[in-house]
């Protein structure tokens, strides 16, 4: 088939894509289209463009979008940051120790990564609760912290086991204590691996939903996914800010996956293939 | 980063090695024991800075939670009927009869069996579609990837939009003759395929990139060798390339089972467990609901304990068969 006809293949893959991307398409043309024309006619290109409903969504007298953005973003830096250190360091500890109770240790943190954040969210508002962490900022982050360095320790220690332990005793030889090896010899080395943690970590508590919503709780605490959930019922005749709402929440996030696209598909299949 | 490196002169591990250099043969006897506990010391002080943080922390927030639900879930625990009591297996039994569980429990089942086969099939085949070099084919695979790195609650706003009675979808179907479209999100016989759809439109693109990655790293060698030897695509497919391409199709149903099984914010977005009576309520769903809007926390917790002990098993049972089907090279 490739041989006869060439065309076939990118006209079948650009059929395929196309139908695929209508729903991401209404996004973008009913962020851009007025806001009464939406419900008569949802699927007709933005023209003229307005930017009439991004504008009502950056300049809300509650400033809603703003405040959602300034959370989002706090939370996010700090979680992946603590998380990446953290869980190098732990990653490191347990792929370089031989003592029976770090694999049971191990054991423990992978069997994190298939609990379901919903199972413990009722304990977890307890024990927020009883360290006065429930609803603030502090409580969620740490929540985050706790939730996701199992992902971090798994894949910082298949990372770490690839690197020669040679480079770390020869550091000890030339006098080197533990954290400064770490520091100025395994970190920078395992910078491909702090890459794929930074950006999958990024990603999954900058869309996160059920953890915002229920640690930050109703009152003031909104991310830009409880932001749009609570706009949803807000803006139940006004689309056009509804769209332009999601719009904006998921700039950041795109931006930052078409800046790192190389890593984010790096970073996703490294388990895929083997070798 | 400096202040760390600092504290590490004159530390305990430091000092380790120097003991051997200096001590004689009658002195060795008296300072074993001394290095012993110096060389314990120095593996406690290793472990509190580089282990103890990260593990405290897991053990605060998740370990101790887990086992918070077990007890919960063995009392009548009700933040508004205040005096808990030990009701034993009590929560337990009551799941075995309750209709509402069987219910949410086949939910879970219908929706991950969805969402771990379409996506999977779905994506090989785009993958295959896409399995060339090339400008316009990386282009492609980021069209499919896109939906992966947005928020489920846009995903599920969207789609709630398209799928509405009235919406682009049914709107396109009238024209094309269809005079009665269904009611995609409010028929209760067919809520639960359509979240199960949109959920794997949002997860297509993980597979998509995934098997493109496994199919890119099958040697062309075999390839030829197998045209060679006479075999037609479908069977170099059957013979060299499915074989190979095990590991991603592990990736790929681990992490679909993983993430379809705790389903929850796209439920809680497009139709909030109806309609009917719990229609699309999946088990994370009716935790939460039974936990905190209806303050039954000792029996939600008992829901939890069940609801973790599946994810466990099932994705045990699931990496076991899998794993046995890769093959190293």
């Amino acid at each position: 088939m490739s041989t006869r006809t060439p065309w076939l293949r990118p006209l079948v893959a650009l059929c395929v894509g196309a139908l695929f991307f209508v729903p991401l398409y209404l996004v973008l043309a009913n962020t851009f289209k007025q806001s009464d024309e939406i419900p008569g006619h949802p699927t007709s290109p933005p023209w003229p463009p307005t930017l009439d409903n991004l504008e009502a969504v950056l300049t809300r007298p509650d400033h809603l979008f703003w405040v959602s953005l300034t959370n989002s973003v706090l939370i996010t830096t700090v979680s992946v940051v603590v998380l990446t250190v953290l869980s190098a360091m732990l990653g490191h500890y347990l792929a370089r120790s031989r003592s029976g109770w770090a694999k049971g240790i191990t054991l423990a943190l992978l069997t994190g990564l298939m609990i379901p954040a919903q199972v413990i969210l009722i304990p977890v508002t307890d024990v927020l609760k009883a360290a006065h962490l429930m609803a603030t900022v502090q409580g969620l982050v740490l929540f985050n912290v706790a939730y996701y360095v199992p992902f971090g320790v798994f894949v910082f220690m298949g990372f770490v086991r690839s690197i020669p332990i040679e480079l770390e005793e020869a550091a000890r030889v030339d006098g080197a204590g533990r954290l400064q090896i770490f520091w100025r010899v395994v970190f920078p080395l395992l910078r491909p691996a702090s890459a794929s943690v930074m950006i999958f970590l990024g990603v999954w508590i900058w869309n996160d939903f059920i953890d915002p919503l229920v640690i930050l709780g109703p009152g003031r605490g909104t991310t830009v996914t409880t932001g749009i959930y609570r706009s949803i019922g807000q803006y139940q005749t006004d689309f056009g800010s509804l769209f332009a709402l999601m719009f904006l929440a998921t700039l950041p996030v795109l931006g930052f996956y078409l800046a790192l696209q190389k890593h984010f598909i790096k970073g996703l299949t490294g388990g895929a293939t083997k070798g | 980063m400096t202040p760390h490196t600092q504290t590490r002169r004159g530390s305990p591990a430091a000092r380790v090695p120097q003991g051997p250099t200096t001590s004689t043969r009658p002195r060795e006897r008296t300072a074993a024991p001394r290095r012993r506990i110096a060389a314990l010391r120095s593996g406690l002080a290793h472990f509190a800075v580089f282990g103890a943080p990260g593990i405290l922390i897991y053990a605060w927030l998740v370990l101790v939670p887990i086992a918070l639900s077990v007890h919960y879930s063995l009392t009548n625990a009700n933040p508004f009927n205040p005096p808990r009591r030990w009701v034993g297996l009590h929560n337990y039994r009551m799941l075995l009869h309750d209709e509402q569980f069987h219910t949410a429990l086949r939910v879970t089942v219908v929706l991950t069996l969805i969402v771990v086969v379409v996506p999977n099939v779905a994506g090989l085949l785009i993958a295959l579609l896409l399995d060339k070099r090339g400008r316009f084919y990386n282009a492609m695979r980021s069209v499919f990837f896109t939906p992966m790195i947005l928020s489920s609650v846009v995903v599920s706003v969207i789609w709630t939009r398209l799928l509405d009675v009235d919406g682009p979808l049914n709107r396109a179907l009238r024209e094309l003759g269809v005079r009665h479209p269904p009611a995609w999100l409010s028929d209760p016989d067919l809520a639960l395929y359509s979240v199960a759809s949109v959920i794997s439109w949002q997860m297509l693109g993980f597979c998509v990139v995934v098997y493109l990655a496994g199919l890119q790293s099958v040697p062309g060698e075999l390839h030829e060798a197998a045209a060679i030897d006479g075999a037609g695509p479908v069977r170099r497919f059957r013979a060299v390339t499915w074989p190979l391409l095990a590991p991603a199709v592990t990736i790929n149903t681990v992490v679909l089972l993983i993430s379809a099984f705790k389903t929850y914010d796209h439920i809680k977005v497009i139709t909030n467990g109806g309609p009917g009576a719990g229609t699309t309520a999946t088990l994370a769903f009716d935790v939460l609901a039974t936990g905190f809007d209806s303050n039954h926390i000792g029996y939600a917790s008992a829901m939890a304990v069940v609801m973790l002990a599946i994810a466990c098993l099932a994705t045990a049972i699931a990496l076991r068969i899998l794993r046995a089907r890769e093959i190293d090279l």
